[in-house]
């Protein structure tokens, strides 16, 4: 008996140990990026000779980024708005019983998820090239296009958390209002939206930093002479790393965390993801 | 069975599935014209000619694929694409279940906490932690500065724009897929069935190996499908750690596409990146279930 429980024991600590690592590996970049932005030497020469918070202020100074954090944020709300719109209707069709064809339908709205990013931005390029084409509309490069492409990945969040939201919503207090001479929106107002609220705020967070994080797609969308925040930290990058993208960094960071803070408030995250 | 409703009742079904039907129609139309159609398009210009200015002249030949295939330079990015992609899967399984695992037995209010520490990098962006990497491992960042000071290495060492430096990069964009994926399936097993295997005299490796492994099998699966395809599909990391040397399959697709402006042969790259995808999964799908099958 004391031999299993110390093989046991042995075991336990393994499994810790391996947790703990797989979790510091996580977190490594995050820490290192956020360490680097207050370094105060500007080439990033290890050890630190001293720290300063001045590249915060020189991101700030920088137009590419302020420029492309406001297009991500514009981008991001606009697609984010639309994918509600399409994603919460068809989420609360999904949760009928007895509709034909509701897994696959399931399912194939959540493919724009599954569907590699560099695929998914040369298909919708292709695609925009055609329908300006066809319709000598300026599509190709303009901020609707960006809109309608980054919409595509946000239906699936909205999809899936509203889903998991109306699992435990019982139907019969809708079909009760209904019997009670409410009209169908005033049943769909006063009954079901408040039930579904939290899933559709998770739906809408998690939409909202796809879009906003979004590079594959906005490489082949974005016209010449735009940019969008991820864009733009990732041509930084390309030519040099220095503590003011690592400012830049961490202020995204900062803000993705946020957000994640406040969708934890509606929708506990250990239960949606 | 249709006979025995009564008028009102089948108006009544058939009303159910007319509203259903225009709630979800929209997005339904939506995705199949922003994801199908694209694609569909894209099969067609992978099939056309390319001019000798690179233009796309309608065609419909095999010739983008023929000259992937035969060029040993596309070659070698796609066995170099799937060797990593295969590592990147192998090592979040390996890393990714004790976590997991943990995870999905830990009590709810730190449990919470654990999963935003998860989920965090996940959202943060690629790029964004390909700079954490390169601070980490560049000539004069702190591996090599440490190294050096402690006098273990005379001249930096070349970590960046390598495999491993790119293998490092896309397993830490692709844990918290493995880890989110697997956290799920663990909750579903009861723990009673462990303690089961353990009176019985297992021992962790043997518990771990006949009853938590076989019945944890459809997570591992679906995390490793969707590691994998994300690390075939990998963009910015192998752009910012791998350099212009080190060439993947994604940063393939966009060159030829965006700065080459050779459409057809970059669609016909990313169908091909599409089909090794698609028919690696389902066979090691199909592999996977054949073996436990009783």
């Amino acid at each position: 008996m004391g031999f299993a429980v110390d093989t046991r024991r042995l075991g336990r600590w393994a499994l810790n140990a391996v947790a703990c690592i797989a979790m510091a590996y996580l977190l490594v970049p995050l820490v290192s990026v956020t360490w680097l932005a207050f370094w105060s030497q500007e080439i990033p020469t290890f050890p630190p000779e001293g720290y300063t918070f001045a590249w915060f202020g020189a991101a700030l100074a920088q137009p590419k980024f302020v420029g492309g954090f406001l297009t991500s944020l514009q981008v991001g709300i606009a697609a984010t708005a639309l994918g509600v719109a399409l994603g919460v209707p068809a989420a609360l069709a999904l949760a009928r019983r007895g509709f034909p064809g509701r897994g696959a339908l399931n399912q194939f709205l959540l493919m724009p998820l599954v569907v590699p990013g560099v695929v998914l931005g040369t298909a919708i390029y292709v695609f925009q090239v055609e329908a300006e084409i066809a319709t000598e509309w300026p599509i190709l490069g303009s901020v609707p296009g960006l809109i309608a492409g980054h919409a595509l990945i946000v239906i699936p969040w909205v999809v899936r958390l509203i889903g998991a939201s109306l699992a435990g919503f019982d139907r019969s207090i809708e079909e009760a209002a209904l019997n009670l001479g409410a009209g169908p929106w005033t049943a769909f107002f006063r009954i079901t939206l408040p039930s579904i609220r939290p899933g559709i705020v998770a739906g809408a967070l998690f939409g909202f930093v796809t879009s906003f994080g979004n590079l594959e797609m906005s490489l082949f969308l974005i016209a010449p002479g735009m940019t969008t925040l991820p864009i733009a930290i990732l041509q930084y990058l390309e030519w040099r790393l220095d503590p003011t993208i690592a400012a830049v960094s961490v202020m995204q960071i900062a803000l993705i965390a946020a957000a994640m803070l406040v969708t934890d408030r509606y929708v506990k995250l250990a239960r949606v993801v | 069975m249709a006979t025995t409703l009564s008028a009102s009742e089948r108006r009544e079904a058939r009303d159910q599935v007319l509203t259903a039907g225009a709630l979800i129609g929209p997005a339904t139309i939506f995705v199949a014209a922003g994801l199908l159609v694209p694609i569909a398009i894209l099969f067609r210009y992978s099939l056309n000619d390319v001019g000798p200015y690179k233009q796309m002249i309608e065609a419909f030949t095999a010739a983008n694929y023929l000259r992937f295939f035969s060029d040993p330079y596309y070659t070698t990015v796609l066995a170099r694409t799937l060797r990593v992609a295969v590592t990147c899967t192998l090592v979040c399984l390996l890393l990714g279940f004790p976590l997991a695992y943990v995870l999905a037995r830990m009590q709810s209010q730190r449990k919470n906490l654990f999963i935003m520490l998860v989920v965090l990098p996940l959202f943060v962006g690629n790029a964004v932690r390909a700079a954490g990497w390169m601070a980490l491992f560049g000539s004069k960042g702190v591996v090599n500065s440490l190294l050096m000071r402690i006098g273990l290495i005379d001249a930096p060492l070349e970590i960046m724009y390598t495999e491993v430096v790119v293998t490092i990069g896309i397993i830490a964009v692709n844990l918290p897929f493995m880890v989110l994926t697997l956290q799920s399936v663990i909750e579903g097993i009861d723990r009673a069935v462990e303690e089961a295997a353990f009176s019985l005299g297992a021992n962790p490796y043997h518990m771990a190996r006949r009853v938590l492994l076989p019945l944890a099998l459809p997570g591992l699966l679906a995390g490793s499908i969707l590691t994998f395809i994300l690390a075939m599909n990998a963009y910015a990391t192998p752009v910012l750690l791998g350099g212009p040397r080190f060439v993947m399959m994604g940063p393939l697709v966009y060159n030829q596409f965006v700065q080459q402006n050779n459409w057809p042969f970059g669609a016909s790259i990313s169908f091909v990146l599409m089909a090794a995808t698609i028919v690696l999964t389902a066979t090691a799908n199909i592999l996977v279930q054949r073996r436990y099958r009783r």
